[in-house]
């Protein structure tokens, strides 16, 4: 049957969730201290059969990774989590609905660049979703999200210019410049709808060629 | 008008979410989830949404909170001119209803009759996202 339950409830329980790694994060209840357990159950919106997460039965720590339980990002979930002390236990605390195609955060794209004498290449490479192991299949981003565009940033060194560019697919040729020149590159992931945009990648910086008539 | 309806649902979204306590049954996503339509009943199942929406949905979604019922109100107007263009649509193209596209339409109504007319609507006005993410998906 039921413990008792007048432990003080888990606070801010809410899915944390990058490239749709999805982890349930929560803070401890409010002046237990040390020793404080929890359990964790799942649910998928509609189905509402709840489920527990084995793995973060009875631990100390104040998060559990959902990823395998919510990985198929078509779907809702809800998550709550129980905490124990001494005999004593909270009430279970719940997330609101978790969408993950909609609620998780993109890492910025991968950039490489090379050049000519007067022309940059930058291949852009979306983030892959979590998968459960290495060698399972890695699924870009980009075929998750068909909206998916770049935004990139060129910048010369020299002049301090920037060029902006907005692209759909994952290269991009600038052309027209100057050669022996060094040029930076940084570029951002934006999804059209769901609006999501990730950070900017660092700068990739590399120089034209020198112009060999010169 | 999707971007605006998408816009309009996120800023609701977790206040409609939370009046609605029933995790068990969903209108659009079980037992037949949207994202198993074939693609020849999307025009048609696209076109009934829209309609289900307008007459069942935001007409019963009533709040006691200004601010969420005038993003309700925008939303259904975007819903309307977004209908508009489905009509015309709907007639230029081979929108046909297929059987099974009907059946799902049916089991959807038959979700939302499970429910008394208010916890139905504000259940289906919750899952707006569910219905953009099928259509964002398959646009």
């Amino acid at each position: 049957g039921e413990l008792y339950c007048p432990l003080p409830n888990p606070r801010n329980v809410h899915f944390e969730s990058i490239n749709m790694k999805n982890v349930l994060h929560w803070s401890a209840p409010e002046g237990t201290g040390d020793g404080v357990l929890y359990k964790v159950k799942y649910s998928v919106y509609g189905v509402g059969k709840w489920i527990k997460k084995l793995e973060c039965s009875n631990i100390s720590r104040t998060w559990c990774d959902l990823s395998n339980e919510t990985s198929d990002y078509e779907e809702q979930y809800y998550a709550s989590v129980k905490a124990f002390l001494h005999g004593m236990c909270s009430d279970w605390m719940e997330t609101t609905r978790f969408n993950p195609l909609t609620e998780t955060k993109i890492d910025p794209p991968m950039v490489s660049v090379s050049s000519t004498e007067k022309s940059i290449s930058i291949i852009l490479t979306a983030p892959a979703k979590w998968k459960r192991s290495p060698e399972g299949e890695s699924i870009s981003l980009a075929q998750v999200y068909p909206g998916l565009q770049y935004n990139v940033s060129v910048l010369n060194k020299k002049t301090k210019k920037r060029w902006w560019f907005s692209v759909s697919n994952d290269t991009l040729v600038v052309p027209w410049l100057e050669p022996g020149t060094a040029y930076c590159v940084s570029a951002q992931i934006h999804v059209t709808t769901p609006f999501l945009n990730s950070g900017f990648s660092k700068e990739y910086c590399i120089a034209t060629l020198k112009d060999k008539t010169a | 008008n999707v971007n605006e309806i998408r816009s309009g649902f996120t800023a609701i979204k977790a206040n409609i979410q939370a009046r609605d306590p029933i995790r068990t049954v969903s209108i659009l996503s079980h037992p037949h989830s949207l994202h198993k339509i074939k693609s020849s009943d999307k025009c048609c199942i696209i076109h009934q949404l829209f309609n289900f929406y307008m007459d069942r949905v935001f007409k019963h979604c009533t709040t006691e909170d200004s601010y969420i019922n005038r993003k309700i109100s925008s939303i259904a107007n975007s819903f309307l001119s977004i209908k508009r263009k489905l009509v015309q649509c709907h007639n230029q193209n081979d929108c046909k209803c297929g059987q099974e596209s009907m059946e799902k339409f049916k089991q959807i109504l038959t979700n939302y009759e499970g429910l008394n007319v208010t916890s139905a609507a504000i259940k289906s006005l919750g899952e707006l996202d569910i219905l953009l993410d099928w259509m964002e998906k398959s646009r």
